[in-house]
């Protein structure tokens, strides 16, 4: 019998033991996959329950380390965030393992692939699920070395670079977090994020608060690629394994995004206007660029990767306005762009596995699509998500974007980021050209198979049912957006549970 | 000691963030190595060295250190130690695949 407190710890062990097991499994190539997949498909049920079971309390389920009540112990919380952000985590990161099994790169054969694989959906459902600073710093370590392992090992021999780069920034931005829970120790004496709410809102006047404000916004602004730390996220999630950077430019740069939830919700409530007009600015920066690098790139993936700028840069707004019609539409949107960027993501990599030779680059990927309308049609709707056309879930998270602006009486920043995201039909339009339409040049052949294309296809009909039928998500996000509204029900959850 | 241990820890980070913007990839690594023990200074720095009794000591008049530092710095030291050996092996790949130290001429990813 399952103790309900326990479920929280489900989604992060499961993986870890899987990766223990994949471990042990060194000359079984083809089981360590299969094992992989139903690891993450147990971990996915585990965390579809938990959101439930959240919902249902409508108080997050606190686990405490050990015993330890919380302000002193390690404590796991889920509250609504947490279980949305870990239910979309797990629900891409097992289309990313079923990906890598129809997949025909040669670092799917590595002994560690899936090991890494899932020691990375370790450290992302752990950072969203723990309940302390220095924790964060743990789990968002052992991600970003998986991370860089798996893009070291890419079959693009300058995979080594990008791996390189993105590892080099994230040792940097780990020793901004360092310092940020070290100021705030020295400040408030506790790294609990509720214990520490609550005395930041006691004491406001600390002279180290702002410091550590800044230091933990840049950490989070590392995580998710934000200008101007962006330079590393095109070339990395270019370099990586199809499988993992559709891994990487959905799921991995939402930590970020969670984070800026958490600061300008939970810890620094009565700073958060500031920490607002910041976000803001930094979206509309990041929209424009984003879309015009998109625009300029010669490679599909990496056009993608640029789009991710833009798509962050839209969830940062909405976290902006700050407004609770504002977040929710920044959950929806988070929601919605992971699956679409996954999808569209792996469509390129399939496509580039297919090209003569093996690059996603558009000079070898040039009339590829001919052999494959299936792919295609997935690209088209999938593309037209991105951009934000009706029958699709796009259409659904840009509406409220725009709604929530309309609502918040944003006009500026709303006119700049609706003008920006025309620059994705515009780039998605190109890359289709480019794949579908154009001929190949005279004298070379597509391969005829390639890449699987279960998991895009899987990803794509899950963006039609929620285009469709988008209820479910809207009203998940409005209750989140009430939940996050309110820190005291968060901070109480915590520190009076006995776990 | 307060103040010879600031001057200590300003004195890292300088060296470390000096060395880090080296264009020359293995000193840059050393400048990392430099950074993240100055950070666990500056975590030692938030009270754990002032105690003279540890914190499981009961009963004794002295003053006490702060556990919590302590157990913070353990584990970013190990945690450090593995990243810095990783960044170590992808910089030792890039000098046998790029066949330069030279940070700015390892841009061979375009498009």
């Amino acid at each position: 019998m399952l103790m309900p407190a326990e479920i929280v710890l489900l989604p992060v062990l499961l993986p870890l033991f899987g990766a223990a097991l994949n471990l042990l499994m060194y000359n079984m190539p083809r089981l360590r996959g299969y094992l992989a997949f139903t690891v993450m498909a147990a971990s996915l049920t585990s965390s579809v329950y938990l959101l439930l079971e959240v919902l249902h309390n409508g108080f997050p389920i606190v686990f405490q380390l050990g015993g330890w009540q919380a302000p002193f112990g390690i404590t796991f919380v889920a509250d609504l965030l947490s279980a949305t952000m870990v239910v979309m985590s797990q629900l891409i990161i097992s289309a990313g393992v079923l990906y890598a099994l129809g997949s025909r790169d040669q670092c799917v054969r590595f002994p560690a692939f899936y090991t890494l694989f899932l020691t990375l959906a370790t450290g992302l459902t752990g950072a969203f699920l723990t309940g302390d600073i220095f924790n964060l710093f743990v789990f968002a370590e052992l991600l970003v070395v998986s991370g860089t392992v798996l893009t070291a090992i890419s079959d693009d021999k300058y995979g080594v670079e990008a791996a390189y780069k993105y590892f080099y920034i994230s040792l940097i931005a780990s020793i901004f977090l360092l310092i940020a829970s070290g100021l705030l120790y020295v400040a408030y004496g506790t790294l609990n994020m509720a214990d520490l709410s609550a005395r930041i809102a006691a004491d406001p006047n600390q002279p180290l608060m702002p410091v550590a404000m800044v230091f933990l916004l840049a950490f989070f602004m590392v995580k998710s690629a934000i200008i101007p730390f962006h330079f590393w996220q095109p070339d990395f999630h270019t370099a990586a394994p199809t499988a993992v950077s559709a891994l990487l430019s959905s799921v991995v740069v939402k930590l970020g995004v969670y984070g800026f939830l958490r600061m300008t919700t939970l810890l620094f409530v009565e700073q958060a206007q500031i920490l607002r007009t910041v976000l803001i600015i930094l979206g509309v920066i990041g929209v424009v660029f984003g879309g015009l690098g998109a625009i300029g790139t010669f490679n599909a993936k990496r056009m993608l990767a640029y789009s991710t700028l833009a798509q962050v840069g839209f969830m940062l707004v909405a976290i902006g306005w700050g407004t609770p019609l504002a977040l929710a539409s920044a959950i929806v949107y988070v929601f919605n762009h992971s699956l679409i960027k996954a999808a569209l993501l792996m469509l390129a990599g399939a496509v580039a596995s297919r090209a003569p030779v093996k690059s996603a680059a558009f000079q070898n990927v040039v009339g590829v699509g001919k052999s494959m309308p299936y792919g295609g049609a997935l690209f088209l709707l999938g593309g037209l998500a991105l951009a934000g056309i009706p029958p699709l879930n796009g259409f659904i998270s840009k509406m409220t974007l725009f709604q929530s602006g309309i609502d918040a009486q944003a006009y500026f920043s709303l006119a700049l980021i609706g003008f920006a995201s025309l620059f994705t039909l515009i780039y998605i339009g190109r890359a289709f050209q480019k794949i579908w339409w154009e001929p190949m040049a005279p004298g070379s052949e597509p391969k005829p198979t390639g890449d699987s294309l279960l998991a895009p296809s899987i990803l794509i009909g899950v963006c039609l049912i929620l285009g469709v039928w988008g209820e479910p998500l809207l009203q998940l996000a409005s209750a989140v957006a009430s939940w996050l509204g309110d820190a005291q029900g968060y901070i109480q959850g915590v520190l009076v549970s006995l776990g | 000691m307060d103040l010879l241990f600031s001057i200590a820890v300003g004195a890292m980070f300088a060296i470390g963030i000096f060395q880090v913007l080296r264009r020359n990839v293995i000193r840059s690594v050393i400048g990392l190595f430099i950074l993240s023990n100055a950070v666990n200074l500056f975590l030692l720095s938030s009270g754990a060295y002032q105690g003279v009794v540890a914190a499981y000591v009961n009963g004794s008049s002295l003053t006490a250190s702060d556990a919590l530092p302590q157990a913070l710095i353990l584990t970013a030291i190990v945690i450090s130690m593995g990243g810095l050996a990783l960044v170590l092996s992808l910089v030792y790949i890039l000098s046998v695949r790029y066949k330069i130290s030279d940070a700015d001429k390892i841009k061979k990813l375009r498009y």
